[in-house]
Order: C-alpha cells, then structure tokens, then sequence
C-alpha cells in the first residue's frame, strides 16, 4: 500500500513538473528593427522557436527554475539570458552585430593582400603566376601593383620612393636575408621561391605592424601551405631548363619538394642577347625547395628550406673601358626556415620561430676577385591573445643575429677584407580593437637595439579604419621605421645611426561584388640617411647621417572580374613625387628609380572555346632622372619614357597537360633605362655617353607543364 | 527491492520519453523543412544538435539546409555567412562521427556553393579538393548511393568540358540508382536524398 501511494505520489510529481510554461518576446537589433529568423532556445532542451517577421517569439517548455535562454542568430554575438523559466516572458532582447572579418571594417591602410578568402585580397596566389609579363615570378606580378615603380633592369621591388632595399621579405613571420638570386648590374633579378608552395601574400607599402621591422619602405609576408590537398607530381620541360615537384602526404604530416634547373645557353644560342652583352656562360642555376608540415590538434609544425646554386659569366659594354668588362658570378645560398604555432585554451596562441641563411659569392672583375660571405639568423617568439573578438593583443620579441665579410683581391695579389657583426634585439606589442563593425583600430609600437651601432630606437606605429558605407571605408595610418645602413656602408664604419622614415598614409577602398577600387595618398618624410664621399662607399670614404628625404604621392588600384565574362583585369596608376639627398648626392634630387608616373594594365581572359588563358600586360614608365655631367644641374634629365606589352597563353592540351607560350616586350620597343656617362671628358671637353639598355629588348618563352595526380585532374595552371 | 524496481522503471520511462522526444523533434524538423519553412526546420535541428551534443544527424542537416540555401545568393556577404554556419556545423558532426561518407559528400557540396558563385575564384582550389573528398568517400563507402552518384556527377562535369566521353560516368549513374533502391541504414534519419536528381541525370545521359 505504502508504495503504491509512493509510485502514484511520483507519477503526480513527474506530471506537475511536466507542467507548461510559455516563454515569449521580441528580438532586435541595436537600431530597434525586428530580427528575422533568430534561434530562441532553452540551453540543452529542444524548447525553441525562431522569431517571426516581426522579431517575435513564442513556445512552451516544461522545464522549470533557472534555466539560460538562448538568441543565436547570424551575423549577430550570441545571446544569453538567464532567469527562473517564469520569468521569460514578453522578453525585450536586443542582439549585437558580430564583428567578424567577413564583412567588417578592416585594417588595411598601406597593405594588399594576396590570399584565398581574405577580404581584402587584390590578387589570387593564381594571379600573381597567370600575370603575362611576370613569368612565374612573384616579385614581377607585384609589380603591377601600385606603389611600386619600375625598374626593368633591377627586378626588385621599388616601392613609393623607397630603394630596393628598403623592402625586406619575410616567411612565415621570419626575415628572409636574401630574397632575390644575385646577379649581375642590369641583369634583372627574380625571387628565389616559387609562387605555388605559398598560400597568401600580403604586399605593404607603408604603415605596417610593428611587429616588422627593418624595413623603411615596405614588407613583404609570404606565408607557406598549411595542408596540401592531394599528392601529385609536377613535371615541367622549359626552354629554359626543367623542373621536379613531388608533394607526398601522411595523415597529418606532409613533405613537397621543388627542384629545378635552369640554363640560359640554348636559348642564347637561338636568340643571342645582342645588347651591350655577351655571354661567356649564360645565366645557370640549380634551386631546390622543401616544406614539411606537421599538424596536430592544437599545434602546427613547418620547417621550410631552399638551396639554390647559380652562376654567370658575361661581358658588359662599358663606357669608361675599350673592350667589354668581364664578370663571372658564383653564388651559395642556403635558408632554413622553422616555425611552430601552439593554440592554448582560452585564445591564447603561441607562435615560435627561426629562420638562418649562409650566402656565398664569388666575384670576378676582370683579374680582381671579391669574396663575401654573410650568415643571417632571426628568433622570434610571438603571443597573441583574444580578449574577445573585439580586442586582441600581440606581443613579441625577436633577436637578429648578421654576420657579413668580403675580401677583395686585385691581380697583384693585394687584398683587403671588410666586416661586421650586428646582434639587434626588438620587441614589440600591438593591439587591435574593434569599437564596432564600422570603426576599428591598431595601436602598436616597437623598440629595437642594435650592438653594431649601439643606439637604439623606440617606433610607434597607429592605423584607424571607418567604415563610411556598406562597400566603403576609410583608413589612415601613421608609424615610424628604422632600419640599420646596408651591409655596404656597415661593413667600413658603424659609428652611424639608423636610417629612419615616417609614413602618413590616407586610404579609401571601396569592395563590391568582383570589384576592388582603392586609393591612397602618402606622405614619407626621411631622415638620418646615409651620405658618402666617394663614388660608391669604400674603406676610405668619409660616412655620416645627414642625408633626408621625402616621397610624396597618390596610389590607384581598380579590378574588376565582372563586368565582362571570363574577362579579369586590373589597372595601377602611382603618382610619385619624390626628393632626397643621400649616398654621394650634392643637393637634393629625385633619384634615378624614381619616376613620376607608372602605369600598368593587366588583362587575363579565359576561352572555354580554346580551353585557354590568353594574358595581356601592358607597363608604362615616365621617364627617369640620371645626371648629365655635361650640365651644371644634378640630376635634372630624364630617360625616354618605359613601355612594356607582354602577352602569354595557356592552352589546356587536356586536364593535366599545360602547353604555355609567353613572350615579354611583344613589340619589341626600345626602352632606355639610364645612360653612363664616361668618367673623363673627351678631347672637345664633352662627356661621353652611352645607354643602358636591358641586354635583349623581348624575352620568348615556352613550356610544357604536366601533373600527375591521383585524381588525374589537378594541374599546373596555378604553377605557371 | 519494489522501490528500486518502480525508480527503475520511472528511470527507463524518462529514457524512453528522451528517445521519443529526438525522434519527435527530428520528424519535426523534417516536416518544416517539406512544408518551406527551412529557416525553422534548420533551427530545430540547431536546437537538437546542441542538446545531443553527441550526435552527428542533426549537425548534418544544419549543414545541409544552409548549403542548399545559398545556391543562388548572390550577395557575398550573405553566401560567406552561411556557408561558414554550414562548414561550422559540418566540422562538428565530422568530430563526432570521422571517416563518415556522408560528411564528405556533404562537405563536397559546400565546396560545390563556393564554386557555383564564383568559378573563376574558388575553382582553382577547391575543385582538387572536392577530387579528393569524392575519392576518400568511395574509398570508405563503395556502395553509398550517394558516394557513387555524386562522385559521378562530378567527374562527368569535367569530362564534359575536356570533350571526354561520360559514358563511364553514365554507367556508374546507372549503378546508383540500383544501390538506391536496395539502400538501407539502421539509424534513423539517416540520409536519404540523392535519387531523384540521379534519375534526372540518368535520363540525360540517354538523350546525349
């Protein structure tokens, strides 16, 4: 009897509790307009309704005292409200907008990105290889992007009144020392890595993190695979040399290597280079690449290294000599990369690194023989932590180790030997903070120390964005930049400053659907440059920091893939104004690698009829100063303007064949990148001249691309 | 000894009610989505999802009806919002139940969205993507209808544009559809869908 009472006092028990109880109101945003569709819930049941056209909802549950009520919606932070189950009722719930990078406000004053699905990409990592006129080289792709100038026979990057090597690259977060194949003066040169075993590229043209430095005009961020898709090999044949690639996967671990080997003599042979130049031995050279990636749950492991051997032999036209001057060139260069990033609980992520690099090179100028040596290493440990997804703090700190030292020596046999070590320490620390989806802000600065120079330097660095519309924003940015004298000028006297510069930069950008426009205008004040006596710097040459500078001028970038189908261009136009009294300048002048206007065109249209990319890339230059020692004014004439039409195509022989044909200069126009004048005056007192022209005026180039792959489907499209 | 019995057995109906409530709320969910009310129907299951927390079916089907959503969304913002909540859902129910074909498919799809919008863009990287999911699915799964028909439809698109013959891929269509027929699974709500639109490009198959 007793537990009959018992079980029916149960029973009554468990249906009071499953009494009904209704819970309603009414979600909206911030302005007060209803939310549509919103999940309303009690937490761990499947009680809920989604609110109606008018942001209202209602529904019954049976569960009783405290319980948290749910209001996910996207697009918008999750909310939470907790109360006893009698009390949710006629809720006024008010969601806020979730700051996400997907359609927020972004901090890109200064930056093009090149990446899959990062919101502010100008350019697709496939982009930057299908560019006519680039051949497969990164840097050249970059190059018509505005902000930078051109300066056909360096290949580097100029950027915004800024010398080559104010640019420094990085992988993966850590310095690359040498990023570039060494040459000889007026052979361009090429990035030593290949576009496709990196996954985003982000391009700075001013204002960056503090979280980069030694760097006065620009920085260059590659960042490598993090997971390959499939297992394949690449073989390509080139009219110039050949290539190896095999990527190899093992669950969570996977090794790609690239190898390749490029020989200019048979095309010399075919079309020699007729211009100023004769080639003993052709460019030459062997490069290999590796990347193997290990992920964990919470970590990723990628140890990166690239070889690369070349060498040169040529002779070149030179005014100040009767017959051509000799210069052969043997260069070593070998970079090892480790990276390694740990994701803690609660946003906290780790990421630690080093990167080191021996290069060698062996110079020869007619029976004089110069030898330098010079070994890099960076360390850096970098945290980061997410507050919320509306402040998040970046700190770090980072150690610099560079070891350089040439010895030169002349047919007599005498010699001299240059060198110097540096020991430069950094930290920085940095913060983003978003205040809404349409006002955002990065507040950083940077302090470095350098043994070589023993002084150090404390540099702030501050961008804003506004979001004006849906499709529009507002950026400026303002830091400053230190970065140490070049290897050149260290090597015979370190009791010198760094060179500095301040960059103001104002940027609107304006995304809509496939089309980019952008526009910014700078101001770069440089200070503490390097002057010089001599001709070049030399052991006897007196050194100082009295040198400055300005760049001033505006960047416009437009893209548009939609307006025309399968047709994809993008235009560039920089204004550059720019002045600067530095190396052994007399007065203040506009440099030789700065010209007042660049202009570039690049088109890539896509036939399904011809299962073919057809590229074309036009470049134009405004002339260049150079001095004419024949006049009183310092640098005041200016070269003939630069043109450039490139044309490439690829034609899909089937889903794996790529037949690939390109031609640079299509036109074959005549293109005058500076003149040298003799060192001496003739017998009429007349200083003689002669122009430096690139050593053939078109550059043909074929190819035949082949993958194999498990799926038989992947192939070198992306490569090329 | 009774008392333990009837707390037992009071136990064993609160379990049992639990059971009942799932399939009550999944054919719920179900019947919003048949009566286009996708918005609720991906709700509820966002709702059961979270309160099974072990369960991959309901994760699933979030994903699924965001994917199908976004085919033609031709806003960016909007298709990046909802394909992100159907990749989010999709790797949760691909942490509760690994080397499900299903999830591969499905994940396949997704990738699918992304192309549809925008081919030039997300062709290049994510069509040797789906390559490999659809690979690993028949791999696990050589007799999933699904597995064989959408791996199908795939390599028949690209056969298609090389100007291959797609008769080997109108073969294993074929085979799809009579997997489809003897298709069975033991867990309730498991996925189902797939046949008519073989049927469709069955019947295109033999008009070309």
């Amino acid at each position: 009897m007793k537990t009959l009472a018992y079980t029916i006092f149960i029973f009554l028990g468990t249906l009071i509790a499953f009494g009904q109880q209704t819970i309603n109101g009414k979600v909206t945003d911030i302005s007060n307009a209803p939310v549509v569709g919103a999940n309303v819930y009690l937490e761990g049941t499947y009680d809920g309704a989604s609110t109606d056209e008018n942001g209202n909802f209602v529904f019954e549950t049976e569960e009783t005292g405290t319980q948290t009520l749910v209001i996910s919606m996207l697009s918008y932070d999750t909310h939470y409200e907790m109360g006893d189950v009698s009390l949710l009722t006629n809720l006024k719930l008010i969601l806020r907008e979730a700051i996400n990078s997907l359609n927020g406000v972004t901090l890109t004053a200064g930056t093009f990105e090149a990446g899959d699905n990062s919101k502010v990409s100008v350019l697709k990592p496939l982009d930057i290889v299908t560019t006519a006129g680039a051949a497969g080289d990164f840097v050249a792709a970059l190059q018509t992007l505005p902000g930078t100038t051109t300066v056909s026979e360096d290949g580097r990057l100029f950027v915004r009144g800024g010398a080559a090597g104010e640019t420094q690259v990085f992988i993966d977060g850590l310095r690359v020392f040498q990023p570039f194949n060494a040459t000889a003066n007026n052979i361009p040169t090429r990035g030593r890595f290949s576009p496709f075993l990196f996954k985003g590229i982000t391009f700075s043209t001013g204002g960056y993190s503090a979280e980069y430095g030694q760097a006065l005009s620009s920085v260059l961020l590659l960042n490598t695979v993090d997971a390959p898709d499939q297992e394949k090999t690449d073989i390509s044949i080139m009219s110039v040399g050949g290539g190896l690639g095999h990527t190899e996967i093992w669950g969570n671990q996977s090794l790609s290597i690239n190898t390749q080997y490029i020989n200019l003599s048979p095309y010399e042979a075919l079309l020699p280079s007729t211009q100023g130049v004769r080639w003993n031995n052709p460019f030459e050279s062997i490069a290999g690449e590796a990347v193997f990636r290990s992920r964990g749950d919470k970590s990723l492991f990628k140890f990166y290294t690239n070889f690369n051997h070349s060498n040169l032999d040529i002779a070149q036209e030179n005014i100040n000599f009767e017959e051509f001057v000799p210069f052969r060139l043997k260069n070593n260069n070998l970079y090892v990369n480790t990276s390694f990033k740990y994701f803690f609980p609660d946003d906290w992520t780790l990421h630690a690194g080093s990167s080191i690099s021996w290069d060698t090179n062996d110079i020869g100028i007619f029976e004089n023989t110069i030898t330098t040596n010079e070994r890099g290493n960076h360390l850096k440990l970098k945290v980061k932590k997410a507050f919320s997804n509306r402040f998040i703090l970046n700190f770090g700190s980072e150690f610099f180790h560079t070891d350089f030292d040439e010895t030169f020596v002349d047919e007599s046999g005498f010699n001299a030997t240059s060198s110097y070590n540096d020991n430069l320490v950094a930290g920085f620390v940095e913060s983003d903070i978003f205040f809404s989806n349409a006002f955002a802000m990065k507040l950083g600065a940077r302090a470095e120390h350098s043994s070589v120079l023993d002084r150090g330097s404390i540099s702030p660095r501050v961008s804003l964005a506004y979001k004006s519309s849906e499709k529009g924003q507002f950026s400026v940015a303002y830091g400053d930049f230190y970065q140490n004298p070049l290897n050149e000028v260290l090597r015979f006297d370190q009791n010198l400053q760094s060179e500095k510069t301040s960059h103001y930069i104002l940027n609107y950008q304006y995304l809509s659907n496939g089309r980019t426009f952008r526009a910014e205008a700078f101001y770069k004040d440089y200070d503490q440059l390097i002057k010089f006596n001599t001709e070049l710097p030399q052991f006897d040459s007196q050194f100082d920091n009295t040198g400055n500078g300005y760049a001033t001028g505006l960047d416009i970038f437009w893209r548009d893939n939609k307006s025309v189908k399968n047709l994809d261009y993008w235009v560039s136009y920089s204004f550059l104004d720019t002045e600067r009294d530095f190396r052994n300048f007399r007065e203040s002048a506009t440099p030789n690698f700065a010209p007042r206007h660049n202009f570039s065109v690049v088109t890539k249209y896509w036939s399904n009829k011809l299962k073919s990319q057809i590229g074309l890339t036009y470049n134009y230059g405004s002339g260049r100063p150079f001095d004419n020692p024949n006049t009183e004014a310092f640098l005041a004439e200016k070269t003939p303007s630069f043109n450039n039409l490139s044309f490439n195509w690829a034609y899909l022989l089937d889903q794996q064949k790529i037949l690939y044909f390109s031609i640079n200069n299509v036109l074959g126009l005549n293109n005058i990148n500076n003149y040298e004048y003799a060192n001496t005056p003739n017998m009429d007192g007349f200083f003689e001249r002669q122009a430096i022209r690139p050593p053939a005026d078109s550059f043909f180039f074929v190819g035949f691309f082949w993958t194999i792959s498990t799926d038989k489907k992947s192939n070198q499209l992306d490569n090329l | 000894m009774k008392k333990a019995l009837v707390i037992f057995l009071t136990l064993l109906s609160v379990k049992l009610v639990a059971q009942d409530q799932y399939t009550k709320g999944m054919q719920k969910a179900f019947d919003l989505w048949e009566s286009q009310k996708p918005t609720e129907a991906a709700n509820l299951f966002e709702r059961i999802a979270v309160a099974e927390d072990d369960n991959w079916l309901p994760y699933y089907y979030v994903a699924q009806i965001n994917t199908f959503g976004s085919f033609g969304i031709t806003d960016e913002k909007q298709l990046k919002q909802q394909l992100g909540k159907a990749k989010e859902f999709l790797d949760i129910a691909k942490r509760l139940s690994p080397d499900n074909p299903e999830l591969l498919v499905q994940e396949a799809m997704i990738n699918t969205a992304w192309m549809a919008y925008d081919g030039a863009t997300y062709g290049p990287t994510l069509a040797a993507k789906n390559t490999q999911l659809y690979a690993k699915a028949q791999a696990l799964s050589p007799e999933n209808p699904r597995v064989v028909f959408t791996k199908a439809e795939w390599d028949m698109g690209s056969a298609r544009y090389f100007g291959k013959d797609i008769t080997p891929y109108c073969k294993d269509v074929t085979r799809a559809l009579e997997l489809f027929a003897t298709f069975k699974s033991d867990i309730a709500f498991y996925p189902s869908w797939g046949k008519k639109r073989a049927e469709e490009v069955a019947a295109q198959c033999k008009t070309e």
